[in-house]
């Protein structure tokens, strides 16, 4: 595991990574590594990384490796470390100093997300380079929301393509198109780019923006780069996995003469996350795993296309 | 066309299966079916010998032979081996296409009464009532073992002579402590491969002439004594492997009359026409050779112990004439079932185990390696059809025993080839393991292997790699516990197990350490101590198997021998190192590092307080306890601190062992494998700074301890970067993948990536958690679960609850993530 505490203090307004998960097998080609930004334009209620929406860092309590020694109760100033309360944190309470995390002995309090010097992150991203070549992997941008730090991964990609390293983004296509144009898309190989709802209003209402710019940015990026471009429906039972929608969906694509995208199914492991910083659970998302013949039903109706999977 | 060039479309030999092999799953599920029984035909010769018919043994006689020179130990064995084979029962006991079995039952354990064969003594009236790997015994062969054959043994052990030959010395008493190290010679010696490629290319007549020649050309000196009673024993020894073949053809002549069925008369009769040839003429068709090596197996396991005893690379071995066979007609069918009439085979003996040993190396098979693939002598593509009908075999059967090494050459071997490799992996859950070619024969290179023998190298035991065939290592003489020098350097030389006992040299306390480098002098002294003991320990046994227990029949089948017209027990074969195997070396590279980190550099804790906490067994200590587990500078991650207290540990283990000389004038090797005596050790320790708790099992091979090392990529980084060539008696690198058939490539891709940056080796347990639990609670459900624990399989159900446990909470990368999946 990487060390959590590292950088700056919490209060800078710096590019924040929350996990850097190693030999990852599914966010691309080949074994790579991908980075996890914090901070996203859009709050999607299902998202499967809560802790990744919000851009400052945030503190997280993980009760199987809790020691209960007390520490934390002794430092917090605001007294919203309590160790009666189950989730260890009053969260109304809680200023988000960090103290607490600095003096738990087990890892039960984390802070995430912190900030990498440029150098430094690209050295850890370069530990596998083996993996990369053998595989045909590499470095995969994730989040949160990458773009959301236009500038910090401009830098970050630009060394990669120094080192000779195969760079892949997922984006929610929710930004500007020129900066995207100039800072990022001449150096990313693979575009990994989500669509979620087809119709604007339901759109807003699950992910707080309306899809106009996303659905515009799509088609600009498909006809730049058609060969290297991506489109993934996160399947949501009763959301994004109605047969309306993914209807609606099938035909944008095919309109775009898009001939291939990813479908990912539900998973609920963002619940369990979504506890460890406190937030609470929407009652309409779905606690159970999809089913085979849930995701068949919605395979079908892009029986047309290419569906990737990695 | 060339010499190895694949034929097979189908690499994965999808089209032949059990279903279509009907004899192949009737074999497989009567393995199953059978309890094993101690088989006592080996030591009522042995014993019937010795006591009547070994002329110094007997008084009258050596009266009579006053005068005459006395025989030598070589001339004793090889006399006491034709005795055994011309007796010994020819057996054709099932529906298997090759005659003859290890021992007189379905599945047989064998006493070796000079060995450890008495150490069940106490345990005869309950080893048949036993929870754990029963063996089937009757009540007059107890009384048989109890009146006969045990009390002629007591004094004549490898272990009594030794000890009687050196004066009880202190190195054997410190064994019997058993914390500190197994010195395994009193077990066994067999860990080698044998030059089963002379028996297919000459057959065992050629081999005898030769010896006879060489005897004749000696002159009549005394000075040439020895060297004919070497020649003498080796001709002896092989003409009781033909005379025990001839008993086989004429048994299987005789059932063959006997036989109603037309088509088992026809099979038997077969049997009997190639048991009259080989292994006494060079084999002419593939079946025939399959048969000589297996009958030569048979009879090398009368001489010695069945444990690590290796047929090595059979897919090399046996490939000329498969491949004129194939071309004579063979099927692709008729290959996998005589490879997998074999295989059944090689698993119908069990090894002796007493409940104490049970709890050490408990469910371990005989660990009989056979490695297949790689490059061959010139340094092509060895990868040949055998090859993939081997993996075939291996797949269908998935039986614990012979023990499947792979060699990958990641510049040579073709990518298609590793996949199915892993396709296999994930199919059997556990086998084959993975070698790398390019680190192997380096390590093999810097003991002073030429690069031809290196590269014919194959896996002997676990993991342990030997020139095949010209090599008597003991790759696993020493069994050495790495963390009690830990608590020796802790406690000045004292064990917190044998409390006040000075065990070791006092050394500085650490309460009087100014810096880490200090830790780490004590640490060395005692670790020297330790190696020196351990070495004096496997010297002394070496000595008395000199005495008492040369190996004529082996030496013949062993490169170097008929040349120097010595036996493989006084350094015959080409090369004779020694191997002794670290455990626990994660476990002691946390401390250390955990020493360093806590102590000497943030001072967070002084080292009296630190071993003070694991003296309570980290009691009112849980705050550093989870400071020190949670630490991020451990074995196996991307700590830098931790790789160089690996680095020095490793290298000085190197050092002072290959400074040792054994007793056949070879080297001692290091290698971090374990089989399970990671558990048991574990058992027996006390907590320790790196955050263990008292009894933990130790982390396998050279895996890092559970939990602390949780991403799959620094890991494999970690250990490719450490140095091979100082690691010459092997690793097993020992990580758990949930079950995924969907990434081969991928899978591939990591093991490839890893062999790229130097790994030695690495082996994959294909399980998910759930199973394992399962399985613990309900063991009759999964008889035919096998889990590979450290370079070996076992079956999960034979394994101690410690050793099960183990396995479950062991770091468990999921395959789709390489995360540790949470539990």
């Amino acid at each position: 595991m990487i060390s959590l505490i590292k950088g700056p203090s919490f209060s800078q307004p710096q590019p924040l990574i929350f996990d850097i998960k190693r030999n990852a097998l599914e966010d691309g080609p080949g074994i790579r590594t991908t980075l996890f930004f914090k901070g996203c334009h859009l709050h999607c209620i299902w998202c499967q990384n809560p802790e990744s929406i919000d851009p400052a860092p945030e503190i997280g309590f993980y009760p199987a490796s809790c020691i209960k020694s007390g520490e934390c109760v002794n430092v917090c100033k605001t007294g919203a470390c309590q160790v009666e309360n189950p989730w260890r944190i009053d969260r109304e309470k809680c200023d988000r100093c960090g103290d607490c995390v600095k003096v738990c002995p087990g890892r039960g309090l984390r802070q995430i997300g912190c900030f990498y010097p440029v150098e430094e992150l690209i050295s850890i991203l370069l530990r596998d380079r083996v993996f990369y070549e053998v595989s045909g992997g590499g470095i995969t941008l994730s989040g949160g929301e990458p773009t959301f730090h236009m500038e910090y991964i401009s830098l970050i990609l630009q060394k990669l393509k120094m080192q000779g390293i195969h760079t892949a983004i997922q984006t929610n296509g929710f930004f500007d198109w020129s900066e995207f144009k100039a800072k990022v898309l001449n150096w990313v190989d693979v575009i990994m780019f989500d669509i979620k709802l087809a119709d604007p209003k339901e759109h807003l209402k699950y992910t707080g923006r309306k899809n106009c710019l996303i659905l515009e940015n799509l088609g600009r990026l498909f006809k730049e780069r058609p060969k290297d471009i991506i489109p993934r429906i996160p399947l949501i039972p009763g959301i994004t996995a109605t047969t309306q929608n993914l209807k609606a969906i099938s035909e944008l694509f095919q309109g775009l003469k898009i001939t291939r995208c990813s479908l990912l199914a539900y998973n609920p492991i963002g619940l369990s996350k979504a506890e460890n910083i406190g937030k609470p659970i929407p009652p309409e998302l779905s606690r159970h795993m999809m089913t085979p013949a849930e995701e068949k039903k919605c395979r079908e109706i892009f029986s047309w296309a290419e569906l990737v999977g990695f | 066309m060339d010499k190895n060039s694949i034929t097979i479309q189908d690499l994965s030999l999808q089209e032949i299966t059990l279903e279509r092999l009907p004899r192949l799953k009737k074999l497989r599920d009567l393995h199953f079916d059978t309890k094993p029984e101690i088989c006592l035909e080996l030591p009522r010769l042995m014993t019937y010998y010795m006591k009547n018919l070994d002329p110094p043994a007997s008084p009258e006689r050596e009266r009579w032979r006053a005068g005459n020179k006395e025989d030598s130990p070589e001339l004793r064995s090889g006399k006491l081996n034709k005795y055994i084979l011309e007796n010994k029962r020819p057996v054709i006991i099932d529906g298997n296409l090759l005659a003859g079995t290890t021992t007189t039952k379905q599945i047989g354990v064998i006493l070796y009464p000079h060995l450890l064969g008495q150490s069940i003594w106490p345990e005869l009236e309950t080893v048949s009532r036993r929870k754990k790997n029963p063996f089937g015994i009757t009540i007059e062969e107890i009384d048989e073992l109890n009146f006969e054959i045990f009390p002629y043994w007591m004094n004549r052990t490898i272990q009594e002579v030794a000890r009687k030959e050196n004066g009880n010395p202190p190195c054997q008493k410190l064994m019997e402590r058993i914390v500190f190290f197994i010195a395994t010679k009193a077990y066994c010696i067999s860990h080698t491969v044998p030059d089963y490629a002379a028996v297919v290319e000459r057959g065992l007549l050629d081999i005898i002439n030769e010896a006879k020649e060489k005897e004749l050309s000696l002159g009549n000196s005394s000075n040439d004594k020895e060297k004919r009673d070497f020649y003498q024993a080796a001709q002896l020894s092989l003409n009781g492997i033909l005379s025990y073949a001839a008993n086989l053809s004429r048994l299987a002549a005789s059932m063959a009359q006997e036989e109603n069925n037309p088509v088992r008369k026809e099979e038997l009769l077969r049997m009997s026409e190639v048991c009259s040839k080989v292994p006494a003429q060079k084999p002419a068709t593939f079946r025939e050779a399959v048969n000589a090596v297996w009958i030569c197996r048979i009879a090398l396991l009368q001489e010695n112990s069945s444990i690590a005893m290796s047929p090595g690379r059979l897919d090399q071995v046996l490939y000329p004439l498969y491949r004129r066979d194939m071309e004579q007609g063979m099927s692709l069918s008729e290959a996998v079932e005589l490879v997998g009439c074999l295989w059944l085979k090689i698993c119908d003996q069990a090894p002796l185990a007493p409940e104490v040993s049970e709890e050490l190396f408990g469910g371990s098979g005989c660990n009989q390696a056979i490695t297949l693939g790689g490059i061959d002598m010139e340094g092509k593509d060895a990868v040949n059809d055998l090859t993939y009908v081997m993996l075939r075999a291996t797949e269908l059967l998935k039986v614990r025993d012979p023990n499947i090494n792979a060699r990958y050459h990641p510049e040579i071997n073709k990518k298609e080839y590793l996949e199915r490799l892993c396709d296999v992996n994930i199919n059997t859950g556990a086998t084959p393991c993975f070698h790398n070619d390019i680190s192997a024969i380096e390590a093999l290179q810097g003991q002073g292997v030429t690069l031809e023998h290196a590269r014919d190298y194959s896996s002997v035991g676990c993991v342990e790699i030997t020139s095949s065939g010209r090599t008597f290592a003991h790759t696993g003489c020493i069994l050495m516990n790495l963390p009690s020098a830990l608590e020796l350097a802790f406690f000045q030389g004292k064990h917190r197990l044998t409390e006040d006992e000075q065990i070791g040299p006092v050394t500085k306390s650490p309460e009087d350490m100014d810096s880490f480098e200090e830790f780490r002098e004590v640490l060395a002294t005692q670790l020297a101590w330790l190696i020196d003991q351990a070495v004096t320990l496997n010297n002394n046994f070496g000595k008395a198997y000199q005495k008492i227990h040369p190996s004529p029949m082996q030496s013949a089948i062993m490169e170097g021998c008929m040349e120097k017209g010595k036996d493989v027990i006084q350094g015959g074969a080409l090369y004779n190192s020694s191997g002794a195997a670290m455990i626990g070396i994660a476990e002691v590279v946390d401390s250390m590092t955990a020493i360093e980190e806590f102590v000497f550099k943030k001072k967070l804790i002084s080292f009296s307080e630190l071993l003070e906490a694991i003296n309570k067994n980290w009691e009112n200590y849980e705050k550093l306890q989870a400071m020190v587990k949670t630490s991020t500078e451990k074995f196996g991650t991307d700590s830098e601190m931790a790789k160089k207290n690996a680095d020095w540990l490793i290298a000085f283990l190197h050092n002072t062992f290959q400074s040792k000389e054994n007793y056949r004038g070879g080297k001692y090797t290091v290698g971090y494998w374990t089989m399970t005596n990671h558990a048991g050790f574990g058992a027996l320790s006390g907590a320790l700074p790196s955050g263990r708790v008292k009894g933990e099992p130790f982390p396998s091979g050279i895996t890092p301890v559970s939990g602390a090392a949780p991403e799959l990529t620094p890991c494999l980084n970690f250990v490719a970067n450490l140095d091979h060539t100082n690691i010459a008696d092997g690793h097993a690198l020992n990580l758990k993948y949930t079950p995924s058939t969907t990434t081969v490539p991928k899978f591939a891709d990591t093991v490839e990536a890893f062999f790229k940056m130097g790994g030695l080796q690495v082996q994959f347990n294909i399980i998910d958690r759930k199973t394992l639990e399962d399985a613990r609670k309900y063991p009759e459900r999964y008889p035919d679960l096998f889990v590979r624990v450290s370079g070996y399989s076992a079956y999960f159900k034979d394994l101690s609850p410690h050793m099960q446990q183990e396995i479950i909470t062991r770091a468990e990368y999921h395959l789709d993530t390489g995360r540790e999946v949470p539990y």
